[in-house]
């Protein structure tokens, strides 16, 4: 027995090494103070950025709120976004914006007027979805608030607008689900909610599967709702933007900490939070396919 | 089967007629069964350790022999099923002694041998704790018995022995079948916690079938 908790010890420890090794979050929190390089373009010209423009750097992050859209599609109404920029250059600005599982850079003029930027940035256009930001920063504020305008009549929603807000991107292990949400009631509230109607217990909140390595005894008797959520907690910690719609409704609107920083986080995962996607993997797959079923 | 239809006593109004619906009726729900028994065996074929149920065993797989009883378990099942057909019908007993005999052996030896021990070997490492366990372990130990004493009552030419420790065996292999509907309806009617569940047909799916057998054994046989 002492053996096996040494063991389990050192395991926890090793993890906690490897974590600092690969935790996402402080090379996002430099991400959110620097500029990642995502256009050639600024290369040699560094120096040449102002200090305020520097300020300006950064995720900024809110709802992306459906204002001309085909209502008799099912549409999404709102879609959390980050909005990062990531460098300026002369009269050049230049990000990317991660929403619903979609990371587009952007690029464009603006314009300095008393203290308040206003742009007019473009998606590459190649994407169905691409579209035109027009918004305005306010560095005092560390807002930016405007709207999109996608390039095709043909997608369901082709106006959005958004107030956002500068915020930092942490990975914490310690996020938690929180506590005090009436399941049910947040699964109903979309009519428009493509998947069967699924409820969570308070299950959801329990179990830390980024802190925690589980057991079988703590999955094997949940719902398979719960240990979807649970595992896809784990992505979410590492700002993961989530393209399923229902998780992603789930943590647009019932997680506070929630923010898409990136489409792929895979290279992210801590050992610990590996070894329990493929334990809460399992138990969704053998619930999924055999808890109502006649057989195992 | 027959003589157990012929003992039921709604069956002595129209004789004839209802004894044969009777036991179609019956016939076919069994072969519905059989079917879906099929079904499931057939997802672990080909041999993967990683199919369908052992998806949440992977914890115990590598232990010595599970992995040779699961497989055991799972192909030798089969082999009981057919028993069902032939070992109830007195129809089969007088006209065909050799395949009752034949089918009763493959039977006997399927259980005592192979399907019993290793389904046996299995409930020590069943999902739910102690009470799963013990519930699998003693339906284990129950249905070799039983089946053990019908041999040995046959071989004392005590049929009557020999056919009430088949009821009770036969009832205990059913529980494979039973198991599963109360499952399927106990998850209908009340979506409880998978391993709640788990644990409680643990012992549904085999209690009421040992019950169900003494009464067609002391009540029906009687008559």
């Amino acid at each position: 027995m002492k053996i096996i908790l040494l063991l389990c010890i050192t395991v926890i420890l090793n993890s906690c090494n490897s974590e600092k090794k690969i935790v996402p979050g402080e090379a996002k929190n430099e991400a959110s103070e620097s500029p990642r390089p995502t256009s050639t373009n600024n290369i040699g010209t560094k120096s040449e950025v102002s200090d305020t423009n520097k300020n300006l750097y950064g995720y900024y992050t809110g709802e992306f709120l459906a204002v001309e859209y085909d209502d008799s599609k099912e549409y999404t109404y709102s879609n959390v976004i980050t909005v990062s920029i990531d460098s300026i250059v002369g009269s050049m600005l230049y990000g990317h914006s991660i929403v619903a599982g979609n990371d587009r850079p952007f690029k464009g003029m603006y314009e300095n007027k008393n203290g308040v930027y206003s742009a007019e940035v473009s998606e590459p256009g190649d994407d169905k979805y691409d579209g035109v930001f027009y918004f305005s920063i306010d560095p005092a504020s560390q807002k930016i608030s405007g709207t999109w305008k996608s390039n095709s009549k043909d997608v369901y929603v082709t106006k959005r607008q958004y107030d956002l807000n500068k915020k930092l991107f942490v990975y914490d292990k310690n996020n938690s689900i929180p506590q005090e949400k009436n399941w049910n009631a947040l699964y109903d509230r979309d009519p428009k909610f493509p998947d069967k109607i699924e409820t969570l217990t308070e299950d959801v909140s329990k179990i830390n599967a980024s802190n925690t390595l589980l057991k079988k005894e703590n999955v094997e008797n949940m719902f398979k709702g719960d240990l979807e959520v649970i595992r896809n907690s784990i992505y979410a910690r590492h700002g993961y933007s989530f393209k399923n719609r229902k998780i992603r409704y789930f943590f647009d609107n019932a997680v506070d900490w929630y923010m898409p920083v990136s489409t792929d986080v895979r290279n992210e995962l801590t050992e610990l939070e590996l070894k329990n996607i493929d334990m809460l993997k399992r138990y969704e797959d053998h619930a999924g396919k055999y808890y109502d079923d006649y057989g195992r | 089967m027959n003589n157990v239809i012929k003992a039921l006593p709604f069956s002595f109004r129209f004789k004839k007629f209802r004894i044969n619906y009777l036991s179609a009726a019956l016939g076919i729900i069994y072969l519905f069964f059989c079917y879906l028994m099929l079904k499931i065996t057939l997802q672990y074929i080909p041999y993967d350790t990683d199919a369908a149920f052992l998806k949440i065993k992977q914890e115990v797989i590598n232990v010595p022999f599970y992995k040779i009883a699961f497989f055991t378990h799972v192909y030798t099942a089969m082999l009981v099923l057919p028993a069902g057909f032939t070992q109830f019908s007195k129809y089969f007993l007088k006209n065909f002694p050799l395949v009752h005999k034949t089918t009763g052996y493959i039977y006997a030896i399927a259980v005592t041998f192979l399907t019993g021990p290793s389904g046996f070997f299995m409930g020590i490492y069943a999902n739910g704790g102690l009470i799963s366990q013990t519930a699998f372990c003693t339906l284990a130990v129950l249905w070799i018995y039983f089946t053990v004493m019908a041999v040995i009552k046959a071989k004392q030419k005590n049929f009557k022995g020999h056919r009430n420790y088949l009821v009770r065996s036969f009832a205990l292999a059913l529980s494979a079948i039973t198991l599963r509907a109360w499952k399927y309806i106990l998850v209908l009617m009340f979506e409880p916690r998978p391993m709640d569940v788990y644990q409680l047909v643990s012992w549904l799916g085999w209690i009421p079938n040992i019950i169900i057998a003494e009464i067609i054994i002391h009540k029906l046989y009687k008559k």
